[in-house]
């Protein structure tokens, strides 16, 4: 704990504000943009994002353990394809950024906030006194139990420290524990607000990133997951299952139908995907002729001894 | 966007924030960093801020994006002491050589000393030579030419002195010791010097050379008889006047036929010069005032020409390159036939223009180091930072050579962010090893 001059609360737990039920899987999932990146904040809806087979990556600290960098917390970052295919498929709506409105005090707000403080400390105040009667007791029994001799001083002793507590405690306002939230409260994690702001997705911006979230879409119906692949020099990452317990089998490289790719490059990354066994696809999207839809085309590149 | 603290600062305060206005504040970068820790809460409209709300506030700038916020906390997770890059506080390459005491503190500084003209300007006026004199500064020496000795000043009238004087300004900073020589140049010698005077000390003399007879004597039109005495001042110091010329011997001496050509060889040179270019009408000849400006144009337009071509190869009559009776060291020799020479990282890069989409985001230090780490003193940071992501362009040679110039002696670190997983790059300079005994 801290010396008593720190006026600001060091300790700091950092819990979900909200006590919706997780179980809600038709739950639509709130996309915030940071610039252009999106992110998810809020655990039930990173768990419903999951159960549809967009992983997306952690980026934030974890809570429990902060300085640390192979666990990482909330927030989810998802890539644009995952977050615009979730948007298409209706689970996801984007939140617009809320930052700049309001630009003054709201003082309903801050009265709630700080009437929230207020039962927060009580509540804890309370917990704490009652926590520490409980071990005053508990070392008042375990002497009993231990020794049979004088132990009436030592038990005088006790009753004396219980007696002051009853009196005399006060829980000082420096050792409250003090909520930090990870997702935002308001009004915006309820559904049917969100449905009410959700923006469009915005549009891409070129050709390849169409290109990317086709080829993104095909393998998904497929049942693939996918996550990004740039330590690889490709665009996705191919697992048969969930990431947590599989390797990756393909590394997609989307490239444009008659774009012509030099031989240097398809001889490296084949080199590559050898290298790291993985099977490498070359991707495109292109219109097929039979039923008028978009098709995606794979060609996959094996680096095959000579038998 | 800055946090403001509004208790004492604790233990983080050793490696990062800054005091402003006499307040402890934190970047935001840092202030979100430490929401995340759990060792800060930061107020906004008297409501803490989330998480979430930290993240859409404090990272919305080009300068402080969520990538370079991701590589920023995932080298503090890890312990490093990572800061703001502030390319002022680079010292240059001369400020190493003499190797001074860093300070962050710029006040600290020892005060520049004010620009004073250049000593030489002021002492060599007696001792050497007008022509000297004028090779240096050419603008100290122009108003160093208001001050003289009107004494010494040849029998010009006086109104034309006078014009002089209060056409140019007067710097009184100049000192007058050296002003007792007379430059050659001077307006004062010149003889037509109503046309040039006009407000313009700082421009070299021009001769004006509508006022100066040249006398074409091979033109049929007009034959003088004799041509005048030039004026001295035109001629050489000790000539002094010399008389009138007679122009008929001289005549004698040119072949002053008409030359009648048939109507094929006419037609012929016709063909010849139409392509040929009147050098008369070319513009950057015109404006070269004396024959050093013109050769020094033609060595331009031949550079300008053989721009890519090395010009050991390509100069010069053709001979071998080498003969096997000369005796040389393969070193030697390797050189001589070397078309492609070798180079560092930081030549030419001092040259280079700074660039909107590449710069160096933060300076990192050891983790070893924070128990001594002092914010006024840093000292020299271990890397220096620059985030990019796999999306964006591949940093391409001028780019590593602007920023290792900026980062002065310090690696540079490349870290490319790839939708929240990290690389770290780097481009070691080292030279190839040569072979070659010498």
């Amino acid at each position: 704990m801290d010396s008593p001059e720190q006026k600001i609360t060091k300790t700091v737990s950092r819990e979900d504000a909200s006590k919706e039920s997780m179980a809600n899987s038709r739950h639509v999932i709130g996309i915030h943009f940071c610039g252009p990146t999106p992110l998810v904040w809020r655990a039930d809806e990173l768990k419903s994002a999951r159960e549809l087979g967009i992983i997306g990556t952690l980026v934030g600290s974890l809570a429990r353990q902060p300085r640390q960098n192979t666990r990482l917390g909330r927030p989810l970052e998802l890539l644009p394809e995952e977050g615009r295919l979730l948007a298409d498929m209706g689970r996801a709506a984007v939140i617009p950024d809320s930052t700049n409105e309001d630009p003054e005090v709201n003082p309903e707000q801050v009265e709630q906030y700080h009437a929230g403080l207020e039962n927060s400390f009580q509540e804890q105040g309370a917990m704490v006194l009652a926590d520490r009667k409980t071990t005053l007791l508990r070392v008042m029994t375990e002497k009993h139990n231990e020794d049979s001799g004088s132990q009436e001083d030592s038990d005088g002793a006790v009753r004396d420290r219980l007696e002051a507590l009853e009196h005399g405690f006060s829980f000082p306002r420096t050792a409250m524990a003090v909520q930090l939230c990870t997702a935002r409260a308001g009004l915006s994690h309820c559904p049917e607000v969100r449905r009410f702001l959700a923006a469009d997705w915005p549009t891409p911006r070129d050709e390849r990133s169409e290109t990317r979230f086709r080829v993104f879409r095909d393998l998904r119906r497929q049942g693939f997951y996918l996550t990004s692949a740039g330590k690889f020099g490709g665009d996705y990452l191919v697992y048969p299952g969930d990431p947590l317990r599989f390797h990756a089998y393909f590394i997609v490289v989307c490239i444009s139908m008659d774009e012509s790719m030099p031989l240097c490059d398809v001889l490296a990354i084949a080199r590559l995907g050898s290298n790291v066994k993985k099977t490498v696809l070359l991707c495109s999207s292109g219109e097929s002729q039979e039923d008028d839809r978009e098709e995606v085309v794979y060609t996959s590149l094996q680096w095959s001894g000579m038998v | 966007m800055i946090v403001e603290l509004q208790s004492p600062a604790g233990k983080f305060w050793q490696t990062m924030g800054f005091s402003a206005h006499g307040k402890q504040c934190l970047h935001p970068e840092e202030a979100l960093y430490l929401m995340e820790c759990g060792n800060l809460q930061v107020f906004y409209q008297d409501l803490p801020l989330s998480i979430q709300e930290g993240y859409e506030r404090f990272l919305y700038s080009k300068t402080m994006s969520i990538q370079h916020y991701q590589v920023f906390g995932h080298l503090k997770r890890l312990g490093y002491v990572v800061n703001r890059f502030d390319p002022s506080s680079v010292p240059s390459q001369y400020e190493r050589q003499l190797n001074l005491p860093q300070s962050r503190d710029r006040s600290g500084r020892l005060p520049k000393r004010k620009h004073s003209h250049s000593p030489t300007s002021r002492h060599t006026g007696t001792q050497e030579g007008p022509t000297s004199k004028r090779m240096e500064e050419e603008k100290d020496c122009n108003r160093e030419e208001e001050d003289k000795n009107p004494d010494s000043l040849p029998d010009l009238s006086a109104p034309d002195i006078d014009e002089i004087q209060t056409a140019s300004h007067v710097d009184p900073t100049t000192s007058t010791e050296g002003g007792q020589g007379r430059s050659w140049w001077s307006k004062e010698g010149s003889p037509e010097p109503d046309s040039e005077l006009p407000g313009q000390p700082q421009s070299s003399p021009r001769w004006d050379f509508s006022s100066i007879p040249f006398p074409d004597l091979g033109s049929r039109r007009w034959l003088p008889s004799s041509l005048t005495s030039p004026d001295p001042c035109l001629l050489p110091g000790a000539v002094g006047s010399v008389g009138a010329c007679d122009v008929a011997p001289w005549l004698q001496r040119l072949n002053l036929r008409e030359v009648r050509m048939s109507r094929r060889e006419w037609e012929r040179e016709q063909d010849r010069d139409r392509y040929r270019r009147d050098i008369k009408q070319d513009r950057e000849v015109r404006r070269c005032r004396n024959w050093a400006e013109y050769q020094e144009l033609q060595e331009r337009r031949i550079q300008r020409s053989r721009r890519d071509r090395p010009a050991h190869l390509w100069e010069g009559p053709v001979t071998p390159l080498h003969d096997p009776a000369q005796v040389t060291s393969t070193g030697e020799l390797l050189d001589k036939i070397s078309v492609i020479k070798s180079t560092r990282l930081l030549e030419g890069a001092s040259s280079l223009k700074g660039s909107e989409e590449w710069r160096i985001c933060f300076n990192i230090y050891q983790p070893d180091t924070v128990a001594e780490f002092k914010k006024s003193a840093p000292g020299k940071p271990y890397s220096r930072m620059c985030v990019c992501s796999f999306d964006g362009p591949v940093p391409d040679l001028w780019t590593l050579k602007l920023l290792a110039f900026q980062s002065g002696d310090v690696p540079v670190t490349y870290a490319v962010v790839d939708h929240g997983d990290i690389s770290f790059y780097s481009f070691k300079d080292f030279q190839i090893p040569t072979d070659v005994s010498f």
